[in-house]
């Protein structure tokens, strides 16, 4: 055929508009899609069950707010029972049967790690979870992956500075035998030498129902001062420091985020005592009662009085749903991003809209405005539980690792 | 009651295939199989590759439990054995072993190893039965998982963190798509389970039908316990570790936690569901163990439409219905679903001159 004007014009009409319909479809999607994975079974169900309605919440108020770029996000929940191929498996279906998700919000570092090397191609998807594992923070490997805080390591660190700021001279660290307890183990003892700090005691325990009494014995032995716990959640760690008390052992102890639960000092404190009294930990947010300065808190709290009269989310979001709020925050901030610049949403786009997240104000999760480093926000302070009035308060200035 | 099978000549009667329903429903399934591995959509094939790699694991189970009437709780951790050592090998010898033809070597290592290592296993089954060699099988589940996390081999196993494994390549074509590794998975599965059929009608499988129905009578007959309760254990776990071999190749990383005891009692579930000691068995137990709680998922999804509040009661209550679900059949048909499905089958041949 020969190539006239005409033919020309008529061939490049018809390329473009085989081309470009596909196009215009996938970059105005009726809605976009954010898919979880949570344990609502299994051993923490607790959580679970507790961070889901966050994430009903986050999907009403990010809706109020225009969604993705005047696009409507929904939230898909499923129950992972803290089984990592579970949650691989809730991911894939998700992929197949979610072809606008943009997001996806994990449960584990076990599923985080497992799903990691998958994302690649159009198998990537922009994803937060509920781990703070060192590992998850390495954009160079992966860069859809990241931490909405500070990891474990960064956790230690800052426990550890503030030992030293204490005048702390000896430290033990007990952590649960499982991945999650060990992660900031090898960090920590360097980190502790490099700033003078001995370390007497390093004991791995049970994750759950560990021999109490051998592991108090063993840090009245070791002599400690200071005292830092890693790897538990609802257990464990208020046992341990309840038998050092019993043992009238004065030794200071401190938890990571997942030890830091005001619903379950408060519980332990109802059922056994107020020997938490003094325990500190670190925190990379604000507690949500701490709402001052913090805006975003405050449209929170109006909300669940609202939706969750009735329910212990009335009055108080656990620091386990701030965690998730603040992951899927950040997400939406890059999903954002890229929307706002006209461009269609991919994994990739996301993951370099996230990376280049500087300066910004999250209405007050954290001390100030954040920046993501490396895949994660390096700061946090120290809160200490007052038994009396059941809360935690800040003994440090933000500190920043 | 199967007409029109006359056999005229020994080799017919020996076929593994040896009547024309055998034949079509196998040439059928296959013919299946690849239709739905070209049509299925990634899900699907997810949650077939899932079944497929249980199912050759099951199978061997059959083979120890179902035919030998050995019980083991322990078999995950021949899972663990082929995973790792598939792994393993890959990296020590990359560089050594060509890329292409790896798989040849890798593979058969790890069946190997998890073969050996269940001839270890398998020792307490020449004293005790029943019970007692259930729980001396468990301890080999905790003793492996426990080795593989130590820290002394976590240069070679990962430890607790696990290890990032290989995408299998054949002569170069590289299996990294869940798509390709399902149709290596469909083949190997369909070739397990036609072995195993096969390995039931020679010598050695009538020798453990044998120790399976009287073990001092087998005896008697001559049979050699020790040997063949023996084998029977390198089989099952041979199996095992294939299944393992796969899971590694399939899975982007392996952690020691996917093969703890929870796995174990899985592939019991799914034999004593599907129906022990017949060849089918495995198949209708992996479809009721893998796919049930899916369609159970997705039924409560639709009752409940997608709000995300659902998503809380749903949970639980998606678990009872599965454990209500097994507790029926198991009522209804002791003997497994296969046992449904034979009677099913027979009525419909004797249609309309009989029922059941």
């Amino acid at each position: 055929m020969k190539m006239n004007r005409r033919s020309f014009l008529g061939t490049t009409a018809a390329a473009t508009a085989v081309m470009g319909t596909p196009m215009i479809l996938r970059a105005q999607p009726s809605e976009y899609v954010v898919a979880s994975s949570l344990p609502l079974t299994g051993p923490f169900a607790t959580a679970g069950q507790l961070v889901s309605p966050a994430l009903k919440m986050f999907e009403a108020l990010v809706n109020e707010d225009g969604g993705i770029g005047g696009v409507p996000i929904r939230t898909t929940i499923e129950d992972s029972g803290y089984v990592p191929a579970t949650a691989l498996a809730n991911y894939q279906r998700a992929l197949a049967t979610e072809p606008n998700m943009v997001m996806y919000y994990g449960d584990s570092t076990g599923f985080m790690k497992l799903v990691a090397p998958e994302l690649k191609g159009d198998n990537a998807t922009l994803m937060g979870s509920t781990s703070f594992a060192s590992e998850l923070a390495n954009p160079a490997e992966n860069p859809y992956q990241y931490l909405p805080g500070p990891s474990y390591e960064d956790q230690v660190d800052i426990l550890l500075q503030n030992i030293k700021k204490a005048g702390g001279t000896t430290v033990a660290f007990i952590f649960s035998n499982t991945e999650f307890g060990r992660d900031p183990i090898a960090h920590g003892k360097k980190k502790a030498e490099e700033l003078g700090i001995k370390v007497v005691l390093e004991e791995a325990t049970k994750a759950q129902g560990a021999d109490i009494p051998t592991h108090v014995t063993k840090l009245a032995q070791s002599g400690a001062e200071h005292c830092i716990l890693q790897g538990y959640v609802t257990g464990v760690w208020p046992q341990l420091i309840g038998g050092a008390r019993q043992f009238g052992l004065p030794t200071q102890f401190y938890g990571t985020f997942w030890g830091m639960e005001k619903l379950i000092a408060d519980r332990v404190t109802a059922e056994a005592g107020p020997f938490l009294d003094g325990y500190s930990g670190v925190m990379p947010y604000r507690y949500s009662y701490d709402s001052a300065d913090a805006p975003a808190y405050q449209r929170y709290a109006a909300f669940q009085k609202k939706a969750f009269a009735g329910t212990p989310l009335e009055n108080y979001l656990p620091t386990w749903g701030l965690q998730s709020l603040v992951s899927l925050n950040l997400g939406i901030e890059a999903l954002r991003r890229v929307a706002n610049k006209g461009e269609e949403i991919t994994a990739a786009r996301a993951a370099e809209e996230l990376a280049g997240i500087k300066d910004f104000d999250t209405g007050g999760f954290f001390g100030g405005p954040i920046s993501m480093e490396n895949n994660k926000i390096g700061t946090g302070r120290v809160y200490t539980y007052k038994a009396e009035t059941g809360l935690f308060d800040p003994t440090s200035d933000w500190f920043t690792v | 009651m199967i007409n029109g099978n006359l056999k005229s000549n020994y080799a017919a009667d020996e076929r593994v295939l040896n009547n024309r329903y055998k034949q079509v429903f196998v040439y059928g399934m296959a013919l299946l199989l690849a239709v739905f591995g070209a049509l299925a959509n990634d899900y699907l094939i997810l949650i077939a590759s899932k079944m497929g790699l249980l199912l050759i694991a099951v199978v061997g189970i059959n083979i120890l439990t179902g035919y030998t009437g050995l019980v083991s709780l322990g078999h995950a951790a021949f899972v663990a054995i082929g995973a790792y050592a598939v792994t393993i090998f890959q990296n020590v010898t990359a560089g050594i072993i060509p890329d292409g033809i790896m798989i040849f070597f890798a593979v058969p290592f790890a069946v190997f190893l998890a073969a050996a290592i269940g001839v270890i296993v398998g020792l307490p089954s020449l004293r005790v039965k029943g019970l007692y060699l259930a729980v001396a099988t468990l301890a080999a589940n905790f003793i492996v998982i426990f080795l593989i996390e130590q820290d002394v081999f976590a240069r070679w196993t990962g430890g607790m963190v696990g290890l990032t494994t290989n995408a299998p390549s054949l002569f170069g074509w590289v299996l990294d798509t869940k798509r390709e590794m399902f149709g290596l998975i469909a083949v190997v599965g369909f070739v397990t389970l036609l072995a195993a059929q096969n390995l039931i009608r020679t010598r050695i499988g009538r020798a453990f039908i044998a120790i399976r129905d009287r073990d001092y009578s087998a005896e008697i007959l001559g049979i050699s316990l020790l040997r063949y309760k023996l084998t029977s254990f390198s089989i099952s776990a041979a199996y095992c570790g294939l299944s393992g071999a796969l899971f590694a190749y399939f899975y982007a990383r392996i952690l020691p936690e996917q093969f703890e005891l929870d796995l174990s009692l899985e592939l019991v579930a799914a034999l004593i569901v599907g129906g022990m000691g017949r060849t089918m068995g495995p198949v209708f137990g992996v479809i009721i163990i893998v796919m049930v709680p899916e369609v159970i998922k997705i039924t409560f999804g639709a009752i409940t439409g997608d709000a995300a509040g659902m998503a809380q009661l749903r949970a639980p209550l998606q678990e009872i219905a599965f454990g209500v679900l097994l507790v029926v059949f198991l009522l209804k048909e002791p003997l497994g679903i296969n046992q449904i499905v034979d009677r099913m089958l027979r009525a419909a041949n004797r249609w309309p001159f009989a029922r059941g």
